[in-house]
């Protein structure tokens, strides 16, 4: 009933977002929080797609569970990285986060 | 249009909305919060697509897990909120974001264009307008798919898992330990 | 007996190799080695004449030197050494040998004490083996070699008394112009080689006689050779190296530049005659040359002071005589005198030595006189001699002139006829001038003529020997031998001239009155010299100056040369000089150019490549921002455009 087109668009317009957001903000935490609103969209167009062109198998929603699964381990190593450098420095502007300049 | 468009369509407006919101807001907790609510819309999505697992493993891991740590790691550290787009109503604080310099154009291009070439796509693709009447049981399905054909990626995954746990408990002790 | 003539120039050869090596070391430093040679060639030369005389034999001999791959077509040439005795060659002989005896055997007394003595007859033994073995010569280039030999011989022995510089310069004067000759009849030679095939002069004949060649080849291979006997015979313009050579010592002047060498200009005449006589034109050459010369010497032979030089002139003017005689046809008559000369001028020569060595080796006849009672034997030879050469009967020279001027006389030139009549006044006057100068009158010089006694034996024993037949040797072709010299040397066919009563009246009053003019100016003092002199003004003035021709030769050929040297000098220091050095500029400015573009260009190429690497380095540096967003910004930019392409794409 919905077009697949419907749901391909949300989930484009969201990756959108959260690439918009991961490529301009300046605070670490909430890129971080952009790259899980990509990884959702990603989410979004596999199960669209297993349920449109594949429904009786399984295969796009089992990618989309080990995505989660990563974007977890990923947004936990992440945070602890964020908070380490947070200890260290005042804040995390990523701006000035600039060590590997040159 | 019939109902479940309709619906399907407040529900991607909405979780647009929220994710929009995890851009913009000011404070950064706000920001986590919209994240959540995000990821709960994202999870009605699951449901309208039949994916009633993933939208229960949605809410179990992404709300349930993920927001609660960051919301965690914001208030049980010391980060600094920055500057977000500042104050004013959503329009302004976009047009803030957008029409700075550096960080507003060129990101919002990239974005711009991904999007819309993401979109032009969908739009020309011959997909299917509705789906194709559902299985019986997705979720039996997926299970025995994981122990099975999957079995490998899924013990990786644990393994994964173990990784990013030592690491992170790693690293956040690190300092502990030189503090000690 | 003919047989033997390969023997005659051997002699002297072998003599002239042992006394260039071991000559000091022998007694004498073997003078006795040189003239015994000769001698012995001599007695083989009469016999052989007595031979060929008699029984009419010949011999040739031929030995194959050098075989040339023929062209294709043409038969295998061969070059050969040939010798051939006939008539020619044996008359030749004697005339040679003999002369050549009579002067080393004068030259014993004449160069005693000598400070080269040995090298004088070396030379003297080397120079009779190449005038032998030119007159035996059966081939054109063989004579040629033996040509070229002699006139080395000829430049040895002026030289001789090197020290001065008049020697020096006249055996170079003698050596470069009779070159000039040589040079034309080489290149004849070659010319007759290339339409004949062949040296030979017997071939060369027949071939001719046969219409070989054409007319005008012959003519100017006849005229080419005729150059090469125009220089060693001093015929004009090439004489003027014979009177410089009198610097060589007097038995020298005798033997080369009087009987023999100056004659093989004739010889070759002779030899040759059968390529000269089919030619009209060269025979009108030769005869001009013959007669113009004969009276151009003469008159400068007038006004000589040094004995020799008149006797030098005396040569060109009798060679000139011979020239014409065989260029008239008289090929009897031109080489008969050619033998008669061979006598009488060597006696005057030899005598003029004998006088020269009394003297205390003055020339200069006006410091002479009186001699006669001093010299009998010198002065009484001397008159022999002084006959002979005017042409007074019946001594030789009148029988040998007489005929050549019968010759010019039915000729269809009988220009040539009053030029040689003219000469021969003139002949007998200079003569008796010098005669007169020299033994006659007061002596000039008191202190010389003290001092002057008669020569050894050893000089005037040959004088004596060669009086005889200066005397006699004219009856060979007289009436009296039924012209026997005639039935031995012909050409073609014997000839016996018609004598002519008004030539033959001519021929002995020319000569009287001549003597007699000679007389009256000098010895009866009629009309003085001095007188004579003053009227005769410029013509005199010519004269002495030998018209002006070694002037002339200076300014055109010497002066000539330096100039073309000077412009070669010029040549090679700015042009070639210029180019090389403009090379070594020019490669020291690519050299210059190459460092240049070494350091500008190469060094800059790699600078350039180094600073660029860095440049963009530190521009590609720039990317490294070490802002994560960046990286991710550029990273989904690509992302786009890579999917823009791809949907356009596909």
């Amino acid at each position: 009933m919905i077009p697949l087109s419907w749901v391909v668009a949300t989930s484009a317009i969201l990756f959108g977002l959260g690439l918009y957001g991961a490529l301009s903000l300046r605070n670490a935490v909430r890129i971080l929080m952009c790259i899980e609103l990509m990884l959702n969209s990603v989410n979004l167009n596999l199960v669209a797609f297993s349920r449109y062109l594949h429904p009786d198998q399984p295969r796009g929603l089992v990618l989309a569970i080990f995505i989660m699964t990563v974007a977890a381990a990923e947004a936990a190593v992440g945070l602890a990285i964020f908070l380490t450098i947070a200890r260290n420095r005042t804040d995390i502007d990523v701006d000035k986060i600039q060590l590997l300049k040159g | 249009m019939n109902a479940v468009q309709i619906i399907y369509a407040l529900l991607a407006v909405v979780t647009l909305a929220c994710a929009y919101g995890v851009v913009v807001a000011p404070k950064l907790m706000h920001s986590a919060l919209w994240l959540g609510a995000t990821f709960v819309g994202m999870a009605a999505l699951y449901v309208l697509l039949d994916a009633d697992f993933l939208a229960a493993a949605q809410i179990l891991i992404y709300v349930g897990a993920i927001t609660t740590m960051i919301l965690f790691g914001i208030m049980l550290s010391d980060i600094r909120d920055l500057r977000a787009p500042g104050e004013g109503p959503w329009w302004r604080r976009f047009a803030r974001l957008v029409l700075s310099p550096r960080r507003g154009l060129l990101p919002l291009l990239a974005a711009l264009g991904f999007a819309v070439v993401l979109w032009g796509i969908a739009w020309q693709a011959p997909w299917p307008a509705s789906a194709p009447p559902a299985t019986s049981d997705v979720t039996s399905s997926i299970g025995r798919v994981l122990f099975t054909e999957y079995a490998l990626p899924f013990e990786l995954a644990s393994v994964l898992l173990l990784v990013a746990l030592v690491g992170a408990v790693v690293l956040a002790m690190r300092e502990g330990v030189d503090n000690r | 007996m003919a047989q033997l003539g390969w023997l005659v120039p051997l002699l002297p050869a072998l003599s002239a190799l042992v006394l260039a090596f071991w000559g000091k070391r022998l007694a004498r430093q073997g003078d006795w080695l040189g003239t015994g040679a000769i001698a012995a060639s001599w007695l083989l030369s009469l016999g052989i004449l007595a031979d060929v005389m008699v029984n009419g034999s010949t011999s040739a001999l031929r030995f194959e030197w050098a075989r040339f791959a023929a062209a294709p077509g043409q038969a295998i040439q061969s070059l050969g050494l040939g010798l051939q005795v006939d008539a020619l060659a044996a008359v030749m002989l004697v005339v040679v040998t003999s002369v050549s005896l009579a002067v080393h055997v004068f030259s014993m007394g004449y160069m005693e004490g000598d400070a080269r003595y040995k090298r004088y007859y070396t030379m003297l033994s080397f120079f009779t083996f190449s005038m032998l073995g030119l007159v035996l010569a059966d081939n054109l280039l063989l004579l040629f070699i033996f040509w070229e030999l002699v006139g080395l011989a000829s430049y040895a022995l002026i030289g001789h008394y090197y020290e001065r510089p008049e020697a020096r310069y006249a055996s170079m004067k003698a050596f470069l112009t009779t070159r000039v000759g040589d040079v034309a009849m080489f290149v004849g030679i070659l010319l007759l080689f290339r339409e004949l095939g062949t040296f030979r002069f017997a071939e060369i004949v027949e071939a001719i006689e046969h219409g070989a060649v054409a007319p005008h080849v012959l003519t100017l291979a006849a005229v080419l050779l005729f150059g090469g006997a125009v220089g060693k015979s001093a015929q004009l313009p090439l004489h003027v190296w014979l009177p410089d050579a009198m610097a060589g010592p007097t038995p020298v002047s005798a033997l080369i530049h009087a009987a023999t060498m100056v004659a093989a200009g004739v010889y070759l005449v002779a030899r040759a005659y059968g390529i000269f006589a089919p030619s009209a034109d060269a025979m009108q050459v030769v005869a001009w040359i013959g007669g113009l010369t004969a009276i151009f010497a003469a008159t400068i032979a007038l006004v000589r002071e040094d004995i020799k030089q008149v006797l030098a002139y005396s040569t060109v003017s009798q060679l000139g005589y011979m020239m014409m005689g065989l260029g008239l046809g008289a090929y009897t008559a031109g080489f008969f005198h050619l033998t008669t000369h061979a006598f009488f001028k060597a006696l005057l020569f030899l005598a003029s030595g004998s006088v020269i060595h009394a003297m205390h080796h003055v020339q200069d006849m006006h410091r002479m006189g009186g001699l006669l009672r001093k010299m009998p034997v010198t002065g009484l030879t001397w008159l022999i001699g002084a006959a002979a050469l005017a042409g007074i009967p019946p001594f030789a020279g009148f029988w040998s002139k007489d005929e050549i001027l019968l010759a010019a006389y039915h000729s269809s030139t009988p220009a040539l006829y009053w030029i040689g009549t003219v000469a021969a006044v003139l002949t007998a006057f200079y003569v008796t001038r010098a005669t007169w100068l020299v033994f006659f009158g007061q002596p000039r010089d008191r202190h010389l003529y003290e001092h002057a006694h008669e020569s050894p034996a050893v000089m005037t024993g040959p004088l004596v020997a060669l009086a005889v037949p200066a005397a006699l040797i004219g009856f060979w072709n007289s009436p009296l031998s039924g012209f026997a010299f005639g039935h031995l040397i012909f050409f073609h066919e014997v000839h016996e001239a018609e004598p002519s009563m008004t030539v033959t009246a001519l021929a002995i009053g020319g000569a009287l009155l001549g003597v007699l003019a000679a007389l009256a100016i000098y010895a009866w003092r009629i009309v003085p010299a001095a007188t004579v002199i003053r009227l005769a003004g410029p013509l005199y003035t010519l004269l002495k100056r030998k018209y002006f021709v070694d002037e002339l030769y200076h300014w055109v050929f010497v002066r000539g040369t330096m100039a073309l040297a000077r412009l070669c000098a010029w040549l090679d220091q700015v042009v070639v000089d210029g180019v090389v050095n403009g090379v070594a500029r020019f490669t020291q400015g690519l050299a210059e150019g190459s460092h240049l573009v070494d350091q500008q260009v190469i060094d800059g190429a790699v600078n350039l490549t180094a600073s660029g690497t860095v440049a963009a380095g530190n521009q590609l540096r720039r990317a490294q921002v070490g802002y994560v967003q960046a990286y991710a910004l550029t990273l989904f930019a690509s992302v786009v455009v890579g999917l823009i392409i791809f949907t356009i794409g596909g």
